[in-house]
């Protein structure tokens, strides 16, 4: 049953306290560059970045679990961002080699991930913490987690508030990018770059199974009631934000994993806007025809 | 802006498509690309955007080899079609044209080319709520922001809409009587309500013919 103890525990326990910082970043951040992703229909991007990713993850608890003490103990991060950065440049590499099919390289770059993580969690014995790095652990990050993904929302905000005019023009439309004077090399490279980090870091809250859902849902939600990129950017920031709350509050409640319940909130979030904007549109075409009988009067 | 190709051959694979063109088009010119289709019109236009990769010291802007041109900013390009633009995510006209005036160009420029165009009461409405028409001509002033010295077009086909082929080439006309030099590639048979200076005829058979126009034969005047 949904309880209000949660509220309580929200301003006396620190782990609370933890998890609701790091999903009120986590809701601004996902979906502003859930946004980028989804203009230039790169959904599965973020899928395959989190499962490379876990290859970083994987590699640090192997090398922990083989050196015993080292510099990656209880910081698998490090590895997860150098490894999800390594898997953006590989896709990029493949996007450019096979021109014409460059969703190719997704598969390829994801599977690669997929089976070096496989090996190296089983090598380290770890096969048990696999489902926190699946499905994500809100509730268990620590202070440490908050200062990195704190660092993380400031440094993309800021760039994304500084470059929103190239962000724009090239997501929409790449080939105009030249015309305006934007290198669109340089640009692929440091978007890559922002997004691999972005979600290896989100990786540990949201899970590699739910990342791209907490970047793709509340955008295709807002896209639905946006009239414009501003107001559908930042309303697919309040769906995202609202999904954080719930999915904590029913995490909590419940004791489900928060990533799972935030991403059922915001499939919620999607089949309502869906079903109020279909029944909104039969109520306008229902108002626009002419009474009926009004011709016999 | 100066433009000089020097003996252009481009082929799909196998398929040689333009053969040893060479041409002079002069800063203030309307050249018009005529031909049947099939004829490399298009690939011509994508050789002179650099889409499609020629070898150094065969076309030149300003002198200055394509391969290391940088001044990409100083050309303007509206296509036939806006197939690469993604649509479904809403964005206003107005959205469209701030980020695409990277160099912060007057307001009243844009304002001033949305109402030459006829577009200025939907500079608010986003672009999926617009026509054909009307799209081409927010695409027209988005090229139009960055002042280019040098503007291509892709001539929408008739069958789409006559109304706004003809209003296309009014704007075309206009725009080339503000100094602007213009390439146009035109799909249509009838070339007289433009004000071009020089045609560019490519043939079927890789041959191809560049004259100015001959002078329009003078009007007597019998009153």
């Amino acid at each position: 049953m949904i309880t209000l103890s949660f509220f309580s525990d929200l301003f006396t326990e620190s782990f609370m306290q933890r998890a609701f910082f790091a999903g009120i970043m986590l809701g601004v951040l996902a979906p502003l560059i859930g946004s980028i992703v989804v203009i230039r229909r790169l959904s599965f991007i973020a899928d395959t970045l989190g499962h490379f990713s876990l290859v970083g993850v994987s590699l640090s608890l192997f090398l922990t679990f083989s050196l015993g003490n080292t510099l990656f103990a209880d910081k698998p991060l490090y590895l997860g961002i150098i490894f999800s950065v390594v898997g953006g440049l590989l896709i990029e590499m493949f996007r450019r080699y096979y021109k014409s099919y460059k969703e190719i390289s997704m598969p390829i770059v994801m599977s690669l991930g997929t089976a070096v993580s496989a090996i190296f969690f089983s090598l380290s014995n770890k096969v048990g913490s696999l489902f926190n790095y699946l499905f994500g652990s809100i509730l268990t990050v620590t202070d440490y987690y908050i200062v990195v993904i704190a660092v993380t929302a400031l440094v993309v905000i800021v760039l994304y508030l500084i470059f929103v005019r190239q962000i724009i023009s090239v997501s929409f439309e790449e080939g105009n990018a030249k015309f305006l004077g934007i290198n669109l090399g340089v640009f692929q490279l440091i978007f890559i770059i922002v997004l691999s980090v972005v979600v290896s870091i989100l990786l540990e809250a949201a899970g590699v199974l739910l990342i791209s859902s907490m970047m793709i849902i509340p955008v295709a939600a807002a896209m639905k009631v946006g009239w414009s990129y501003r107001s559908t950017t930042i309303i697919s920031i309040l769906f995202s934000e609202l999904s954080v709350f719930l999915g904590l509050w029913v995490s909590y409640s419940f004791d489900i994993p928060s990533g799972a319940a935030i991403v059922s909130v915001e499939i919620l979030i999607l089949v309502a806007v869906a079903v109020i904007r279909k029944m909104s549109i039969a109520n306008q075409k229902k108002r626009s025809k002419p009474d009926a009988g009004s011709d016999f009067r | 802006m100066l433009i000089d190709i020097n003996n252009l051959t481009f082929a799909y694979g196998h398929k040689l498509v333009l053969h040893d063109l060479s041409l002079t088009i002069h800063s203030g010119d309307f050249v018009v690309v005529s031909g049947r289709n099939g004829t490399g019109k298009s690939t011509l236009v994508k050789c002179l955007l650099g889409m499609n990769p020629v070898p150094n010291g065969v076309i030149f802007f300003n002198h200055e080899d394509i391969n290391y041109f940088k001044n990409w900013t100083e050309i303007g390009y509206v296509p036939q079609k806006f197939d690469d633009f993604n649509y479904e995510f809403p964005i206003t006209v107005s959205e469209i044209l701030s980020v695409s005036k990277l160099r912060r160009t007057k307001e009243s420029l844009k304002l001033k080319l949305l109402d030459d165009m006829g577009i200025l009461e939907n500079m608010n409405d986003s672009i999926n709520s617009l026509s054909g028409g009307q799209i081409q001509r927010v695409f027209i002033v988005r090229a139009m922001l960055n002042q280019p010295r040098l503007l291509i077009f892709d001539e929408p086909t008739a069958s789409i809409d006559r109304k706004n082929v003809e209003y296309f080439r009014k704007t075309v006309n206009k725009l080339h009587a503000q100094g602007v030099t213009i390439i146009l590639i035109s799909h249509e048979q009838t070339l007289e309500d433009l004000d071009y200076t020089h045609e560019l005829h490519l043939d079927t058979n890789l041959d191809y013919a560049y004259a100015a126009r001959p002078p329009l034969p003078e009007t007597e005047d019998i009153a």
